[in-house]
């Protein structure tokens, strides 16, 4: 039994809910729901990440990255940057280490910068309404771009000389390239979206022409403000920098030394960042922070960055006073703290020790605690609901604001906080702006900010350990005075091999290639809450003991009605190892990699078909000499059903197709022939047609046998035509030798999808036996 | 006969249970499942329910490998076969490796009309004629080079040397464009019907014409018509000669010389031709002739000779290619460079093992039919 076909009796079991069929109502059928695997439900923006990582594991780097835009619409920045909570979940945390699944994203993103795909649409204007959107940080490139692809009229308004926000403002560029950023803020700009810098939305006059002229407002600010430190001295001397304005200067105005010795106060990103851009300005850095290294909130692999360029960190050291002379900052004074019983926010409360305070030089010092938005640029009476830290209050589930068609959301909601959670709250925005200007409801939208504890429980016992792999760095003494990238991205072969630890959490891997694959639209059963009610159907001409035709699918129809078809079992075939010789034959046939031969004892060796790699094209049955591999389709069972059907009083012709080149045997006008009984055999490629389903047509009684195919340059499964071309010869010559004439097999090809061509041919071939 | 009867006549009830056969056995020795002894226990006591959906049932290479050593003379291969074709009679049918391809062409074949185009090989240097006193039963070597074509394999050369040694003879064979497969793989496999089609074509072909000797460079057809035939009631005239057999008579009378080579050889002998028809000496003759010290002798030979690994299709797995390893491994390490063979079956089996992608260069020899080897070496 293979293992797909497990996973999925498995995953039927798990889930048992019992459906019927509508024309069958007395077979009952259990058919589940797939559950999404943890990496995906901590995604605030809810990326599909084990679909990614499984296209990325199978070689397909543009597949992947579209999955990645499904809910992303920044994959390079958050490949980048993002604070990947994904990780955290992963369920290889329990093994050894988690996938490096942001480090694929950045792979996938960085790949088509090499390999380009056509630059999406516009797909702006097509709705007239138009959104004024404040604030280019990824809140608000969220929301445009969600919005453009519905069709409205976006502007972004940008008070500043470039768009990002604080990925452009705030995090530096040897974390996060500008040209990156740039091409990603230009791919939502080609949707449509219009992006007006340096203008800066202020006053009540501003405010008005943004509700006069607009159909909603989505207020995306960010906090820029940094909070002061409340500490003696801190009004007295000059020599303090906020931070966020230090970064900004340097990101956007000119880079300058901002001292000789400096001090960054905080434990945050920000701190981490102000003070590694200070280190490279050539300032002596040290940071001061109240708790040890175990509750800063920065990143640890920033951390450890920071401390390898020679950063001193003084852990456990709050700040008492600031020092000075002469109007000027001379260093500050901290008191040694130790931890004490957790508070609110669950991290240790430092406390202070007695008589330990400290002092530490410096002519410049930068607070990096806290930000708060600036929300002076509105008029006094705009009468939205504030928070008391400043902040917008918006509804979390649609992040709507008291007022109707004013929307907020990211750090102006927040407060500061990442680049995945304000991108998860664009969407939600989006999603609520578009159901604002449609009149409907806003409560419905799929909101999903806090991760939540998965159910999927897998087998993680005598899971072998791999080791993450590392992500190449550029080398310390390169660092100094550079801005140069620091992380460097993986190269393909890494990229798979990091993406095979995916464990796949869950029964499939939701790639929904076999969705875009399937011309018939058959596909996997699917549903993320579980709340619809799906009920199987399958066609009409079923028969329960036809379940060898290779036809075999069903209808689903959720609980709103919609139909969609299904597939039951997988294609994929299985090998029996009893039978393998070992040879090696499927593995060069299969040019997805998905045979592979696995040492089973001694010298013996076995093939094992990946089900993650095969693509079920069958080529493989067909060629292996020891007929070891067993398909779950096309069987030779299932060929004597389909020849069964020869009729003796009529003249036979059989057609074989494969399932791309469009081929519908329902076009074919039969009841012209009045002679003639077709059959008609379809497999999913051409390569799964052994020379003995083609004789043994012939012995059984046909009179004539037509295959139509692709074209071996077009072949779904790009080997497969190839493959057949050479069963082919092999047939044409064994039945010339029997004696049979040459007119009663003929091979033909249809290029793309085309029906008429295959009516065409079929036609063709007929009148032959007229 | 009924079953039971036919189990009989085969000694199986007279079993020591010494387990002689599953010692020698050539699959046992490379399948920790298989053994004769127990599935002839198994018969004996019939659990033919059992036997049939057995895998191993259709593992048996009949090589009678077994039979040779067995005290109680027991007919363990017809055993097997008789069990066989009780089970196909019963709806169950072993694994046959190529898809079926070859069980197949051997089933079309007992087609009526059928017309055949299986003599387009033969070129116009090679003398043949449609009836005459000397007929060359060819097989099924045409089709199976175009099935073998991946295997870049010439088993039609033991054919063509064939004819062109007896033209040079002075003989025009008969070669016959209504030949069909004889059948053996058939029942073999327990497809005693179709066997039987076969055989009474065939019979009838040969005497349309007129021929009063067969010549065969295949062990199976010829084991086909001196052995299978006539047990199943069909009557074979012609005198039988297997092509080694041939040549021997030939050149023991001064008829045909030929020339010392330099090459070491060894040779294969098929199990059709040794334990099923007792034919040993002849192909001996015939590669030692005038050139004795370049022929060497396999670890094993003779009667306790190793087969090539698959019989009539079936089963071919790790099993068989373990038994086709290490009967290469035995030619190679006799330092020979040429492989001869006497079937086309062992030609094609061991060939395939030998291209295997992960065999080891080691295992690669020159397999050449022995009529081939015999055309080269002629004067
Ligand atoms: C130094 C630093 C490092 C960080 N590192 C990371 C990290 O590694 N990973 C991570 O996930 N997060 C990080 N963050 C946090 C992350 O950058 C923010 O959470 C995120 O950018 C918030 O997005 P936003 O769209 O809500 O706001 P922002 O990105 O702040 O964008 C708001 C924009 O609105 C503009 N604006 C404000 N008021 C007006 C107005 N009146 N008119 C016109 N425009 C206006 C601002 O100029 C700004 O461009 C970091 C933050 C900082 C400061
Ligand atoms: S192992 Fe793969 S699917 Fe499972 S949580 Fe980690 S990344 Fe996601
Ligand atoms: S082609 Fe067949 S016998 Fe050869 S390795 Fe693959 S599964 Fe095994
Ligand atoms: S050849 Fe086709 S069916 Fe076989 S393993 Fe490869 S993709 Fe799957
Ligand atoms: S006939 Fe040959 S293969 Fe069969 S059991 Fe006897 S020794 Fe083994």
């Amino acid at each position: 039994m293979g293992t797909s076909d497990n996973t999925f009796r498995n995953f039927i079991r798990k889930h048992e809910k019992t459906v019927s069929f509508s024309d069958k109502p007395d077979i009952q059928y259990p058919i589940g729901i797939v559950e999404p695997s943890p990496c995906m439900e901590a995604c605030p923006a809810g990326v599909n990440v084990k679909a990614y990582v499984s296209l990325i594991a199978a070689g397909k780097f543009h597949e992947a990255l579209h999955v990645v835009r499904e809910r992303n619409p920044l994959p390079g920045i958050c490949g980048r940057v993002c604070t990947h909570p994904c990780e955290t979940y992963c369920n290889r945390n329990q093994i050894d280490a988690p996938v490096a699944i942001r480090a694929l994203k950045r792979f996938v993103a960085d790949y088509e910068l090499e390999h380009p795909i056509p630059k999406p649409q516009k797909t702006a204007g097509t709705r007239e309404e138009k959104i004024a959107i404040i604030g280019s940080g990824p809140a608000g490139l969220t929301a445009a771009h969600d919005l453009a692809k519905s069709g409205f009229n976006v502007t972004i308004f940008e008070e500043l000389s470039e768009p990002g926000g604080m990925l452009i403002a705030g995090i530096p560029s040897y974390r996060m390239p500008r040209d990156i950023l740039k091409i990603e803020i230009d791919y939502i700009r080609n949707l449509g979206v219009k992006i007006i810098t340096n203008k800066k939305i202020s006053g009540k006059q501003d405010y008005n022409k943004l509700l006069k002229g607009y159909d909603a407002i989505y207020l995306a600010i960010g906090a820029h403000i940094g909070k002061k430190l409340g500490i003696p001295g801190e009004d007295d001397y000059e020599g303090f920098l906020d931070a966020v304005t230090f970064l900004r200067e340097v990101n956007l105005g000119k880079p300058q030394k901002p001292g000789e010795k400096i001090i960054v106060i905080g434990g945050g990103n920000s701190a981490i960042d102000a003070a590694r851009t200070a280190l490279r300005l050539g300032s002596e850095v040290n940071i001061v922070y109240r708790r040890t290294r175990q509750e800063m909130p920065a990143e640890k692999e920033e951390i450890n960055e920071a401390e390898k360029e020679g950063i001193k960190i003084h852990y456990l050291a709050a700040p008492a006073k600031i020092i000075g002379e002469n109007n000027k900052v001379t260093g500050l004074e901290c008191t040694k703290m130790k931890l004490g019983k957790p508070d609110e926010s669950g991290r240790a409360r430092p406390i202070a020790i007695k008589d330990s305070e400290f002092i530490i030089e410096a002519d410049v010092i930068i607070p990096a605690i806290s930000q708060e938005p600036d929300l002076s640029f509105l008029p006094k009476d705009h009468n939205i609901d504030i928070s008391r830290w400043n902040t917008f209050t918006a509804n979390e589930n649609t992040m709507a604001t008291n007022i109707p068609g004013i929307f907020a959301g990211g750090d102006a909601v927040t407060g500061p906080n990442t680049v995945i959670d304000a991108i998860a709250q664009g969407h939600v925005a989006a999603k609520s702006i578009e159901r604002f200007i449609n009149g409907e409801a806003l409560e419905q939208t799929d909101s999903r900010t806090k991760p939540i504890e998965t159910e999927i429980k897998i087998d993680l016992k005598n899971r072998p350990k791999t080791k993450r792999a590392d992500i190449p760095m550029q080398k310390i003494s390169e660092r100094k005075n550079s801005f140069q990238e620091v992380e460097y991205g993986f190269d393909e072969a890494t990229a798979i091999a990091e993406a095979q630890r995916c464990l796949r959490c869950g029964p499939c891997d939701e790639c929904y290639i076999c969705v875009s694959d399937c011309h018939k639209g058959l596909s996997v059963i699917h549903s993320k809450n579980g709340q619809d009610d799906y009920v199987l159907r399958l066609p009409p001409d079923f028969q329960s003991n036809n379940l060898a035709d290779g036809n075999l699918h069903g209808i689903l129809k959720s609980a709103n009605g919609k139909d969609m078809p299904i597939e039951l079992d997988s294609y994929i075939p299985v090998v029996k190892e009893e039978l393998c010789r070992g040879c090696g034959d499927c593995v060069t046939v299969c040019e997805y990699d998905a045979c592979q031969l696995i040492q089973k004892d001694g010298e013996i060796f076995v093939s094992q078909i990946d089900s993650d790699l095969c693509r079920g094209c069958g080529t493989c049955v067909t060629f292996c000499p020891s007929s070891a591999i067993q398909p779950s389709r096309y069987t030779s069972d299932w060929l004597s059903f389909k020849l069964k059907k020869i009729d003796p009083k009529k003249r036979n012709i059989v057609v074989f197709s494969c399932n791309w080149n469009g081929a519908d045997f329902e076009k074919i006008n039969t009841s012209k022939y009045k002679n003639i009984n077709f059959i008609f055999i379809q497999t999913m490629c051409t390569g799964r047609i052994e020379s003995t389903f083609i004789l043994r047509a012939l012995e059984e009684g046909a009179d004539g046998i037509l295959i139509v195919g692709c074209s071996a340059d077009e072949c779904h499964y790009e080997f497969g035509a190839k493959r057949f071309a050479e069963t082919y010869a092999k047939v044409q010559q064994l039945a010339h030798m029997l004696g049979y004439d040459k007119y009663r097999i003929e091979y033909k090809t249809v290029s793309g999808k085309n029906t008429d061509k295959f009516v065409e041919l079929v036609n063709n071939y007929t009148r032959k036996f007229k | 006969m009924d079953l039971v009867d036919q189990i009989k006549a085969t000694n199986a009830y007279g079993c020591l249970e010494c387990g002689k056969c599953t010692a020698v056995c050539p699959v046992s020795l490379f399948s920790q499942r298989y053994s004769p002894r127990s599935m002839l226990t198994k018969t004996i006591r019939n659990e033919f329910d059992s036997l049939y959906i057995d895998y191993d049932l259709w593992s048996c290479l009949t090589c009678r490998r077994c039979d040779a050593v067995c005290p109680a003379n027991i007919d363990y291969s017809t055993l097997t076969q008789i069990v066989r074709s009780s089970a196909q009679d019963s709806g169950f049918h072993g694994k046959c490796s190529h898809a079926g391809a070859m069980e197949l062409l051997q089933k079309t074949m007992t087609t009526k009309d059928l017309k055949q185009n299986r003599l387009d090989w033969v070129t116009n240097d090679l003398q043949i004629a449609d009836t005459g006193e000397i007929l060359y039963y060819v097989g099924c070597a045409p089709y199976f080079d175009v099935f073998f074509t991946d295997l870049d394999i010439a088993t039609l050369d033991a054919a063509k040397s064939s004819v062109k040694i007896l033209n040079k003879l002075g003989i025009t064979p008969v070669l016959m464009s209504d030949e069909r497969c004889c059948g053996h793989d058939l029942l073999w496999n327990g497809d005693v019907e179709n066997f039987k089609m076969l055989a009474e074509k065939n019979i009838e072909s040969v005497e349309n014409t007129g021929a009063k000797t067969i010549l065969f460079s295949c062990a199976e057809c010829m084991s086909a018509f001196m052995n299978l035939y006539p047990e199943h009631g069909f009557k074979v005239k012609p005198k039988l000669m297997h092509m080694s057999q041939f040549l021997a008579e030939k050149l023991s009378n001064d008829e045909l010389n030929l020339k010392e080579s330099n090459t070491d050889i060894t040779f294969q002998d098929p199990c059709r031709l040794g334990r099923h028809m007792g034919i040993y000496d002849e192909p001996r003759q015939v590669l030692k002739h005038n050139d004795g010290e370049h022929f060497h002798e396999m670890m094993q030979h003779d009667k306790k000779s190793l087969c090539c690994g698959v019989s009539a299709w079936m089963n071919c797995d790790i099993t068989s290619k373990g038994i086709q390893k290490e009967r290469l491994k035995q030619a190679k390490e006799t330092g020979a460079e040429i492989l001869a063979v006497a079937c086309p079956k062992c030609h094609i089996h061991l060939t395939c093992t030998m291209k295997d992608k992960f065999v080891e260069d080691n295992y690669h020899m020159d397999i050449r039919d022995i009529s081939t080897v015999v055309l080269e070496r002629m004067e």
